[in-house]
């Protein structure tokens, strides 16, 4: 253990660095939400942007801004001027423009105004969450939109001529059945976005789904949820979206670069409430609350939460569990580069037990699921973690 | 007191004829017991015994009675276990009397534990005095009672007394009937002291007290006294009568029914049947009907939560002080972990020493399927006895395997008969013959592996029978049977606490049972895992696992890592706990949810 610890870090220049932004505002709580998110008034947001600048200023880095996140809460809900000003507090710390720029919308408050100013302000890509376009289950999400204001919001953003447009859905809903789920995917295919992201409803804890739940007002159907997965990759294969990770689908070249980052475990800068960053040797997390965020800024702290430092071990090993999520996979040949010392032998064992039962395979160097295993990524992930331990441990 | 005046007796009873209640009436009526400080039920002092209705240890009390002929009488009233799994003790509290109450229900008429108990004090030439109990119910059935007695009993009808312990009924009929029926203590000429012990109770300030019932000679504190099985001396303390509290005297006379306090420290020192007779002048033969008793039925008892361990010993530890018939060794298993394996008289005796351990050392604890003792024959070697599967030796080398049979007389309504046949036959059992016993009951006497009837025998008879349906059995001989050994294996590593002694043809149902059970408790696994039923290598059954369709996260971002990361640390945590059996991890509790069902 104290070997790899001490193994020096090596962090090549090159790498691609992201900046995340929380915009923690949205005009009302969906059932299934466990984001940090609070309703905007005007005092908090001019409080939040004000926040924002003075925590930029608290990070320093050198090379240029890969990619930029704006996720929320609901970014799209910023006032014009006000995501002109969030613009203009980033813009001189980019380091020229970044490869992809995305900000998260909801259907209700896509407007003119705000795409013009993003577009403006250099945003590239728009991610916006249709989650499904049958009322009922929109009703049951406790979602503030219509099935309407989804083709209206697209329109509106086809229009302004973005590079790349997402809509996110949701599926395993209550009374969702795999017609109604289908249904759902051709609409939003017949919308031809460049990217799709399909999450299976998860029941997160302290949301009002949960409690239902909990209260066994729904049901938890592993089966059918992994026949929605399957039913999910097969549909959007034909169509022509390749998938990319376990709920990411895109038209050749409309991958997210930011996420794709993440999943290799490079470096990004977050910044605002409840905000993760993984930069300069540490990993963590803001605190989640406006509040006491801004308190801590002022005073010059930041990532209180969930602070550890990244050592290669520790860089390996999230590279490998996260990493196999990806239908590229893990490019085992390079990390063994980067990481030597690591538990390759465990890993070697592992991925074999992996392979004999179909659950995995290496091609050309790389870790890749079969459909089968990705499924079962989790379980995957549990058990690499396992033989790293185990090897360090003996 | 001489010894013309004294009667020595006991009530023996089907379970809930009322022996208890008529015990409290008599030592009501003699005045031995103030009617306030009558509890009900005062013989049967443990709870769990007042719960079951059973009296599993014997408690003597001794009466004295006025009778009709102004004499007083010193009546030795003692209490019998019912149950067949005590029939040894049974059998030595009978051999204290020289009278027994033979107690019907006039409502239900004679079961199956009366015709064996009757049989019990009929070998022990105990004078039995019929009595005819709770004819104060509506539905007392007297004509009935009176033709069983002598269909069944071989008892003139013209001896019994009618009664009701409740209403108190005939209480003075049955105390006067003791008097003058039963003979007077036998034996007190002999030359020497010689005195039988029927029990025995461990007390932590004063060690062992042995119950006795002197037959002849005297003895008193100061005396030396030794045990005629193995010659162990040891000097007496204290003697002493119950009153029914232990009260001491100065010495116990021939026919006296007591208890003494020696320096002996542990209770399988004295054991039940052993006959007490003075160092200085011991006698040449000891009374008798002195037997070894050997638990018949084998167990693993683990601790529920593994650091009870300690707890756990210590609870057996103070249970085997007050019973001596009761074994416990330590012994591990892969499944289980650290636990005991322990031998009882019989599945009464194992349900509640298991029971007590829960109640009164509050422990919670698990036990593996029961198992009897087994002859177990290697060519060209002795018989060896095998308790626990993981010890038979190698098929190879067996030439034999023989399994304790039962005689069970099973008493049912007629029209349960076929369904009791089938259940009979499908645990190998044959019946030897059928009685009428009233015009809607027969009883049925049959020979059973003891093992067959473990584990649910008497719940389907009840179930049959809808409760109307009772058994009473006996030990039988040994006889040679087709056994073998059965693994359950997972991933073809074998489940110790699974293996069992099957008879061949029970084999591969018993092995789907349990492989069934197992791929259904056992969580989806990313694997394949087959579950199989094993003889000597060669499969016999088998299921598989569930596999595991999905579990996987939806969304993992950035600011999912952590968390992410988290919870697969907290599964990898988890694993660490579970047991690994052929490359599975099995959460701790499974095999423990497969044993309480
Ligand atoms: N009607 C009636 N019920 C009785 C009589 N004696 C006992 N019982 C009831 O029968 C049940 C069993 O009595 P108990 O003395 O505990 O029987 P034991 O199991 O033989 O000791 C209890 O519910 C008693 O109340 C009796 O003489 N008449
Ligand atoms: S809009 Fe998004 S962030 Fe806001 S409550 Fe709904 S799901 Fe959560």
């Amino acid at each position: 253990m104290s070997e790899i610890i001490s193994a020096p870090q090596d962090t090549p220049y090159a790498e691609p660095l992201g900046v995340y932004v929380h915009v923690p505002f949205c005009a009302s709580t969906c059932d299934f939400c466990a984001f940090y998110q609070t309703t905007p008034t005007a005092d908090g947001v001019d409080r939040f942007l004000q926040g924002i600048a003075n925590e930029a200023a608290l990070v320093s880095w050198s090379r240029p801004v890969t990619t930029v996140f704006w996720g929320g809460g609901t970014p799209g809900l910023l006032a014009p001027d006000d995501i002109r000003r969030l613009g203009a507090i980033l813009q001189p710390r980019l380091g020229g423009r970044p490869v992809e720029w995305t900000v998260e919308m909801a259907p209700a408050s896509v407007t003119a105004a705000r795409l013009a100013a993003l577009k403006e302000i250099g945003v590239t890509r728009i991610s916006m969450g249709a989650q499904s376009f049958q009322p009922a289950l929109l009703d049951g999400l406790g979602r503030q939109h219509t099935r309407e204001q989804i083709f209206r919001a697209y329109e509106r953003i086809r229009t302004a001529d973005f590079a790349s447009v997402n809509l996110d859905l949701m599926f395993a809903l209550p009374g969702q059945d795999e017609a109604a789920w289908l249904a759902d995917l051709n609409e939003a295919l017949a919308l031809a976005p460049d990217h799709l992201s399909t999450y299976c409803l998860t029941f997160e804890e302290d949301t009002k789904l949960w409690v239902k739940l909990s209260k066994g007002q729904v049901k938890l159907d592993v089966e059918h949820e992994a026949r929605l997965y399957e039913t999910t990759w097969a549909r959007l294969e034909a169509a022509g979206y390749a998938q990319y990770e376990v709920s990411n689908f895109a038209r050749p070249g409309h991958a997210c670069l930011h996420n794709l980052n993440t999943w290799r475990m490079h470096e990004w800068i977050g910044l605002g409430p409840s905000a993760a960053s993984q930069h300069a040797g540490w990993r963590g997390a803001n605190v989640s609350d406006l509040d006491q965020w801004l308190a801590q800024i002022t005073r010059g702290e930041r990532l209180s939460e969930d602070r550890v430092a990244l050592t290669p071990a520790l860089l390996v090993e999230d590279a490998l569990i996260f990493g196999v999520r990806m239908n590229a996979g893990v490019d085992l040949a390079a990390l063994r580069r980067r990481f030597p010392r690591a538990p390759w032998a465990a890993v070697a064992n592992e991925t074999a037990l992996l392979t004999e039962a179909g659950l995995a395979g290496i091609t050309d160097g790389c870790l890749r699921l079969t459909p089968r295993g990705r499924l079962l990524a989790d379980s995957v992930g549990t058990r690499l973690m396992q033989a790293f331990s185990e090897e360090i441990s003996t | 007191m001489d010894v013309l005046h004294t009667r020595n007796f006991c009530i023996i009873a089907h379970v809930d004829h009322g022996k208890t209640t008529l015990s409290d009436r008599l030592l009501e009526y003699t005045n031995t017991v103030a009617q306030r400080v009558l509890t009900a039920q005062h013989l049967d002092a443990m709870d769990l015994e007042k719960e079951r209705g059973i009296t599993i240890k014997s408690h003597p009390v001794t009466m004295l009675y006025t009778a009709k002929d102004m004499q007083v009488y010193r009546l030795n009233l003692m209490d019998t276990p019912g149950h067949v799994d005590f029939s040894y003790e049974v059998s030595r509290s009978l051999a204290a009397c020289e009278g027994a109450l033979l107690l019907i229900d006039a409502a239900q008429g004679v079961e199956a534990q009366t015709v064996a108990n009757a049989h019990l004090a009929f070998g022990q030439n105990l004078k039995v005095i019929p009595v005819i109990n709770k004819i104060d119910l509506p539905s007392a059935n007297l004509e009935l009672c009176a033709k069983q007695l002598e269909d069944i009993l071989t008892i003139s009808a013209e001896e019994a007394i009618l009664a009701s312990g409740k209403s108190g009924i005939g209480i003075q009929d049955i105390l006067e009937a003791v008097v003058q029926r039963v003979p007077p203590p036998r034996w007190a000429d002999y030359p020497q002291t010689r005195a039988l012990v029927f029990d025995s109770l461990y007390d932590s300030y004063r060690g062992v007290i042995a119950y006795i019932r002197v037959f002849s000679g005297v003895i008193k504190a100061g005396d030396m006294m030794m045990l005629m099985s193995n010659g162990q001396k040891s000097e007496v303390k204290e003697v002493g009568v119950f009153m029914p509290k232990m009260t001491k005297i100065s010495l116990l006379e021939p026919g006296a029914v007591g208890y003494i306090v020696t320096n002996v420290k542990d209770t399988a020192d004295i054991k039940t049947g052993d006959t007490i007779t003075i160092a200085s002048k011991p006698a040449q033969d000891p009374l008798p009907g002195y037997k070894e008793v050997r638990p018949m039925v084998f167990c693993g008892l683990y601790p529920l939560e593994s650091n009870d361990y300690e707890k756990l010993k210590a609870a057996l530890g103070r249970l085997r002080l007050n019973d001596a018939a009761f074994l416990y060794s330590s012994e591990s298993s892969i499944a289980l972990g650290f636990g005991f394996r322990c031998g009882f008289l019989g599945l009464l005796h194992m349900e509640i020493i298991q029971e007590r351990i829960r109640r009164e050392h509050d422990v919670e604890i698990i036990s593996t399927y029961p198992s009897v003792v087994y002859h177990v024959k290697p060519h060209g070697k002795p018989e060896i006895d095998v308790d626990n599967p993981v010890n038979l030796p190698d098929p190879g080398t067996i030439e034999y395997i023989s399994e304790p049979t039962i005689k069970a007389s099973i008493h049912i309504p007629n029209d349960s008969m076929g369904d009791i046949l089938a259940l009979v036959m499908e645990k190998r059992g044959s019946v030897e013959h059928t009685d009428t016993l009233d015009a809607n009951r027969v009883m049925l006497s049959c020979v059973l592996p003891l093992n067959e009837i473990l584990v649910d025998f008497n719940d389907r008879l009840k179930s049959i029978t809808h409760g109307y349906g009772s058994m009473d059995y006996e030990l039988g001989a040994y006889s040679v049977s087709d056994l073998v050994k059965m693994d359950i294996m997972i991933n073809g590593d074998p489940v110790d606490a699974f293996s069992s002694i099957v008879h061949r043809e029970k084999a591969e149902g018993k092995g789907r049972v349990l492989c069934e059970k197992l791929a259904e408790i056992i969580p989806p696994q990313m694997f394949k895992v087959a579950i199989q039923a094993a003889i000597g290598g060669k499969v016999i059954a088998r299921d598989n696992v569930k596999e595991m369709r999905k579990d996987v996260t939806a969304k993992c971002y950035g600011g999912d890592i952590s968390r992410k990361r988290k919870l697969l640390d907290k599964q990898k945590e988890g694993k660490k706990k579970m047991k690994m059996i052929g490359k599975v991890n099995i959460p701790p509790d499974t095999f423990i949810q497969i044993l309480k069902n």
